[in-house]
């Protein structure tokens, strides 16, 4: 069922736009366009989070790290295998998206765990990039009580993130 | 704060880079140098897919932009806005409708600049956080996202057979996680009000 959803919606996006008398053609060019800077722009934020990552797994950091963690985790049914992409994502949309797919090259993309991490991945945002940027042409300093009920939202989407990838 | 996301992600990078480079020069040296230089690799490979999927992508957003379809729904998703964040000026309502419907659409790039107009109008210049601000800035950090193009065609990419079946729980999990938000903003206002 859901390899149709896509499909047609596409058509449904090129019928619109064509009477709405869109040129569609010249438009698609010009914003697949804007893909080549923005991978420029990340390339190298990617970059750190692999060197990271690959030492961290490498020197065996990330064993003790998740034993650590694997109780409170265990509690609450979140893989330890996903750790580091909890931990990342809120700081870090690229990194986030590099340790995501390490995971899916690790344990396969149609696997719980790659399936967990890219409902993780797709229920939330980098709460910190959010929080700088939007106040940025403000002066307003603190955020008062914004952070701290994100960080509880963001815990609570993990949580159910995993619970609903056993059943769905 | 942004200089506090950069301490912390300095901090992380820093920390694993020495530590981890100590230890991996103990028990095995051999590899410090091929572990490094493989990130260089996958960022390379990881960056060509994610260009594939960009470009496929930001082409038919920006049909979706150019066709007016994302004002159409700015439109529809009026009345729930005024229920979540109350009453706004008008200039303020209008650029929450842009930012989350684009929120919504997946146009990233369409939903950062409309996400700072919004905070801006709804700024009272008393330097302090109003209920408007907070409910926009969490419910952009919990995202609802109706196609998750980026993930589908990463999914896609690393062998997966049935790419799209993560966009219901994806839903699912956004529109919780939203609601317990807009849920506790409301509570953790109400208590500050009757705190004063």
């Amino acid at each position: 069922m859901s390899n149709y959803v896509l499909p047609i919606l596409i058509v449904a996006l090129f019928v619109f736009a064509i009477i709405k008398k869109v040129n569609t053609y010249s438009v698609f060019v010009s914003g697949a366009t804007k893909s080549l800077t923005l991978i420029a722009d990340i390339f190298a934020y990617i970059l750190t989070i692999f060197i990271a990552l690959e030492l961290f797994t490498a020197s065996g950091l990330s064993v003790y790290f998740c034993k650590a963690l694997s109780p409170i985790f265990s509690v609450l049914g979140i893989p330890t295998e996903l750790t580091e992409l909890i931990i990342v994502k809120p700081f870090s949309g690229s990194g986030g998206l590099a340790l995501l797919t390490d995971v899916y090259q690790k344990y396969g993309a149609d696997s719980y765990i790659s399936r967990c991490a890219s409902v993780i991945f797709g229920s939330s945002e980098t709460v910190f990039y959010v929080a700088t940027v939007y106040f940025s042409k403000t002066k307003i300093k603190k955020l008062g009580f914004a952070i701290p009920v994100a960080m509880l939202c963001l815990i609570f989407s993990v949580i159910i993130s995993c619970l609903i990838c056993r059943f769905i | 704060m942004f200089f506090i996301i950069n301490i912390i992600m300095n901090l992380i990078f820093n920390t694993i880079v020495i530590v981890g480079l100590i230890i991996m020069l103990f028990i095995k040296p051999d590899l410090c140098m091929s572990t490094i230089l493989s990130a260089g690799g996958k960022t390379v490979n990881l960056c060509i897919s994610l260009l594939g999927i960009y470009a496929v992508w930001l082409g038919l957003l920006e049909i979706l932009e150019a066709s007016g379809l994302n004002k159409i729904v700015a439109k529809l998703l009026r009345p729930i806005i005024k229920f979540v964040f109350g009453e706004q000026n008008p200039k303020a309502s209008e650029q929450i409708a842009i930012n989350i419907s684009s929120n919504m659409l997946g146009l990233g790039n369409a939903s950062t600049p409309s996400g700072i107009k919004a905070i801006q109008f709804m700024d009272d210049g008393s330097g302090r956080i109003n209920q408007g601000q907070t409910m926009l800035m969490i419910i952009n950090s919990m995202s609802i996202q109706l196609i998750p193009t980026t993930i589908i065609g990463l999914r896609i990419a690393n062998g997966s057979l049935n790419s799209s079946n993560i966009i219901l729980p994806i839903l699912i999990v956004s529109i919780l996680s939203t609601t317990l938000a807009i849920v506790l903003v409301k509570l953790a206002f109400k208590f500050l009000k009757r705190k004063k």
